[in-house]
């Protein structure tokens, strides 16, 4: 007879009675089917909800109404808190809401008393919900379930159901280092909040795979009567070692909060996990720790100081592999024969134009800083690379890089005496200066259109310092572009692979002129931008100082007799091909604004649809719920040309891009248009290229693609998109 | 013509998206607004300037809005607050293609059926006044001075249910509205807005 009893028991707690409104079935399970009297059981609300329709978290944001669970239990059982798994950050982004799409299953631990009898306990709840899709419906439903009390526990089917759930819950991690302060004072009902956190947890648990700042990672707050924390979560953290979050906070009565409390979520891969979070909130920053102001634009997030030193050093790594990046490579042929004819030097010259050389650089880079700080200073918004954007600048290149060209085919020579070979052995070194330092000048002339890994995140924080700040940021990277040419000048021992001088350097040096022509042919395809078939009055301005130059060579350096009428004529050449061919046919210093026209941008027929970028073409695209994969970049840019050839403007990408109905926007940083460097600004860089990929959600934040792409990278990129 | 306007809508969500949640300030001038009623006709919030000014953000659909309603007790609030010379201004800013979208005479119908006594209904279907507002959810309550400053920016009571009866709520209007009839500065001048979220078009 007992035996019928268990079994008729067994069977009671697996028909659990469910309850359901129109759109959402709710029922009542248990971890387990027996338990022990002084156990605490796991059960769990089920809730499903047809599809589109939602319910809401603890916390429903904005709108809608958190799940309620009125328990009606047998004396000696006690119900805890709700447990809530992780919910969603539901759209419009208007009226932000959190809750639950498909399933959500709410635990509930229940506390049995010591002293229960053995039998089957009826435990029943009143569930309330509020269930919406385009319209919201208030549901509500009674469950109920039968759990036995025995001597010994026993796990029932759903056991593994609620287990699964729990893990969707946050978690408390005791060494979670976390803080959180004002900001700023109050600006109205609303105040600025940063929320700083680390997961560098030494000792974290093992199981909790807790990544650093990842698209997916939020802040979800709590409810409060008082204030509200609002949903945008603004990142301002730099580096993956410490997260900083800006959040408003909107009052409604009452003073400011003392204590604010939520759930952190990070996510790792598809895996979301939850850390619940209790912070005093400081009135002040924590000493150390500085939030920078945002810009006077206003609306860019400002970096937090990062310490000061590791920009420094990522500002000098980012010179360092700027010596590698497209831009510099032609100067690198110009620092070999360098090298080839200082080798035959004794070390100490050698070293001495190492340290010329560096000098240059410096002074360049001091140039460079002092021209941002003023364009700062004048109100205006400065960009690494922005004198690119200035044609008058772009045709000063060209000329100047033509002319070295014409130096290194041995059209002319630049010395200050006039015979290179009669000169004598102090002029020869002052010659070596000369060149060396001019040679540092060239490097940094040509460094500015590209930015490399590292120098992006510098820079990016560079440019939203103050002067002595920027200052010190673009020495570093100047000692970065420089470094290697003085250590190697510093052993000399490392250059005994060059050949020894001789007959064929002057062969290597016209060879190498050839990279300097390429050169200027990309930079006279700039200028083609700026001044459309005009440009042609260009190509004979510099085909007149070439000439003008060849005559400057040959009769007036080299030449034996009337070297005053051969300088005239020269001197004639470049003043008239000057007034005549850039003041009166190209009319350089006004160049032709091209119309910023909408429409298709395709480079080939089968080519990628772009669209020009603007703030409402984005708006636009990821309103109406497309993925959007956004390319900032510019004619000048190399390393966003070599992108684009090997990695976005692929068959792989382009069918990608079609399959997953996705809009390619194209943002055009050759004339350094403002709402582009704001949108840098933004994602904290300076410079192009920047690819971003928006993800379909418009919810979601971008990802960020790095400086250098490979096809993967962008195809795994709009892969996670299109989720 | 409709994808454009569709278009036209789903750029002025966006842009308005950053300024929504600070779209208007209690102790501030109101932003004025001109919008059409179900019949036809303009209204301007300027125009009642010298009276007292209660916006409605209005969704019968939503349970929330619903409960006050089908109790009685807004109605209540209406008609007495209407024979204090109060105005009052249902905003209804769901998009026409929700199911919840009113055409005017489906509306003027609602206004009979529920004896809603309200100076306008306001076809908002484009969401221009709920955005400009920052209007969260339906009810989300709006009150004006005869000066036309927002002093009460919130939700309509204190219980945030569907369910309850609304008379044994705390009602925020009510109190500001007695406040200012008796010249008192409103007690509660801003409250987190409860209910359903706006149907906005996107």
């Amino acid at each position: 007879m007992r035996h019928i009893g268990i079994i008729l028991a067994g069977w009671f707690c697996l028909a659990a009675f469910t309850a359901s409104a129109a759109h959402t079935q709710v029922r009542l399970i248990l971890s387990a089917s027996t338990a022990r009297p002084g156990d605490t059981v796991l059960v769990g609300m089920d809730m499903k909800m047809e599809p589109a329709w939602h319910t809401y978290w603890r916390n429903p944001g904005a709108a809608g109404m958190a799940t309620k669970i009125e328990w009606q239990l047998p004396p000696g059982v006690t119900a805890d808190d709700i447990q809530w798994p992780l919910p969603e950050k539901l759209p419009p982004a208007e009226v932000t809401t959190y809750g639950y799409d498909n399933e959500v299953v709410l635990l509930v631990p229940l506390k049995l008393a010591a002293d229960l009898k053995p039998g089957p306990l009826d435990l029943k709840a009143k569930v309330s919900w509020l269930e919406c899709k385009e319209a919201c419906i208030p549901g509500s439903g009674s469950v109920e379930a039968i759990l036995n009390i025995g001597t010994e526990t026993k796990t029932s089917g759903d056991a593994a159901t609620i287990e699964s759930w729990k893990s969707k819950t946050p978690k408390i991690l005791t060494n979670l280092v976390a803080r959180a302060w004002w900001e700023k004072p109050a600006n109205g009902d609303t105040r600025p909040l940063i929320i700083e956190w680390s997961a560098s947890l030494k000792d974290q648990t093992p199981t909790y795979n807790i990544r650093l700042i990842t698209e997916g990672s939020d802040f979800f707050p709590d409810a409060n009567d008082n204030f509200e924390i609002l949903p945008a979560t603004e990142n301002l953290s730099s580096s993956p070692l410490d997260v900083y979050w800006r959040k408003l906070v909107k009052k409604y009565e009452g003073d400011w909060p003392k204590e604010i409390s939520g759930v952190i979520v990070t996510k790792s891969g598809n895996v979301r996990t939850g850390l619940e979070v209790k912070l005093p909130v400081s009135d002040k920053a924590p000493t150390g720790v500085t939030i920078l102001p945002e810009s006077s634009a206003g609306g860019t997030p400002a970096l937090p100081l990062q310490p000061l030193w590791q920009m420094l050093l990522y500002a000098f790594i980012g010179g360092l592999i700027l010596n590698i990046m497209p831009c510099v490579l032609p100067v690198i042929a110009l620092k070999i024969l360098g090298f080839v004819g200082e080798a035959r030097s004794e070390p100490r010259h050698v070293r001495k134009l190492g340290l010329v050389y560096a000098f240059g650089v410096l002074v360049s880079f001091l140039v460079l800083a002092a021209v941002v700080i003023g364009v700062k200073a004048a109100g205006h918004r400065a960009g690494w690379g922005m004198q690119f954007g200035s044609p008058v600048f772009v045709v000063c290149l060209t000329t100047l890089v033509m002319l070295v060209a014409l130096n290194l085919f041995g059209v002319f020579e630049v010395t200050l005496g006039g015979r290179a070979l009669d000169a004598a052995g102090g002029l020869a070194s002052k010659h070596g200066a000369a060149g060396a330092f001019f040679n540092g000048v060239l490097a940094t002339a040509l460094a500015t259109p590209c930015t490399a890994p590292f120098l992006s995140i510098a820079l990016g924080f560079a440019f939203a310092q103050k002067a002595p700040v920027i200052l010190l940021m673009f020495l570093a990277v100047g000692v970065g572009l420089a470094a290697p040419y003085v250590v190697l000048s510093w052993n000399p021992a490392w250059l005994k692979f060059l050949p020894k001088p001789g007959a064929w350097m002057e062969k290597f040096k016209i060879a190498m002129g050839f990279p300097m022509l390429a050169t200027a042919v990309w930079l006279f395809n700039l200028a083609a931008g700026s001044y459309g078939k005009s440009v042609l009055w260009l190509g004979v301005f510099l085909v007149v100082v070439a000439f003008a130059a060849w005559i400057f060579g040959e009769f007036v350096q080299r030449g034996r007799a009337r070297k005053g009428l051969a300088l005239v004529i020269a001197l004639i050449l470049l003043v008239g091909g000057y007034a005549y061919a850039l003041e009166s046919q190209l009319r350089w210093r006004e160049p032709v604004t091209e119309a910023d026209a909408t429409g298709s941008l395709k480079e080939s027929a089968d080519g990628i649809d772009w669209q020009r970028w603007s703030p409402e073409a984005m708006a636009k695209a990821r309103a109406d719920g497309h993925p959007v994969l956004v390319d900032f970049t510019a004619d000048w840019c190399l390393t966003c040309q070599v992108n684009k050839k090997t990695s976005i403007e692929i068959p792989s990408v382009r069918a990608k891009l079609k399959s997953m109905n996705a809009i390619a926007l194209l943002g055009d940083y050759t004339r350094f248009p403002d709402n582009i460097t704001t949108e840098l600004n933004r994602f904290s860089r300076a410079g192009v290229p920047l690819v971003l990929v928006h993800p379909k959600n418009p919810e979601a934040q971008p990802i960020v693609l790095p400086e250098i792409l490979t096809p993967g990278i962008v195809l795994d990129a709009l892969d996670r998109a299109a989720r | 013509m409709i994808k454009l306007m569709k278009i036209t809508f789903a750029l002025f969500a966006a842009l308005t998206l950053a300024s929504a949640a600070l779209a208007v300030e209690t102790g501030k001038p109101a932003p004025d607004f001109t919008g059409t009623d179900i019949n036809g006709k303009t209204v301007k919030l300027s125009d009642y300037k010298g009276k007292i000014v209660v916006i409605e953000s209005y969704n019968s659909d939503c349970p929330f809005c619903n409960n006050q309603y089908k109790t009685g007790a807004m109605q209540e609030l209406q008609s007495d607050l209407a024979s204090k010379g109060v105005v009052w201004l249902l905003v209804n800013s769901v998009n026409p293609n929700n199911s919840s979208h009113r055409t005017p005479d489906q509306a003027k119908q609602e206004i009979a059926d529920k004896k809603i006594v309200a100076t306008a209904w306001l076809d908002d279907s484009s969401g221009a006044v709920g955005h400009l507002y920052g209007m969260k959810t339906t009810p989300h309550m709006f009150v004006m001075d005869k000066t036309g400053t927002l002093v009460y920016d919130g939700a309509i009571d204190n219980k945030p249910d569907p369910m309850h009866d609304p008379r044994t709520a705390r009602n925020y209007v009510r109190e500001a509205m007695d406040a200012l009839i008796a010249g008192k500065p409103v007690p509660v001048a801003q409250t987190k807005p409860y209910g359903c979220g706006v149907k906005y078009a996107n």
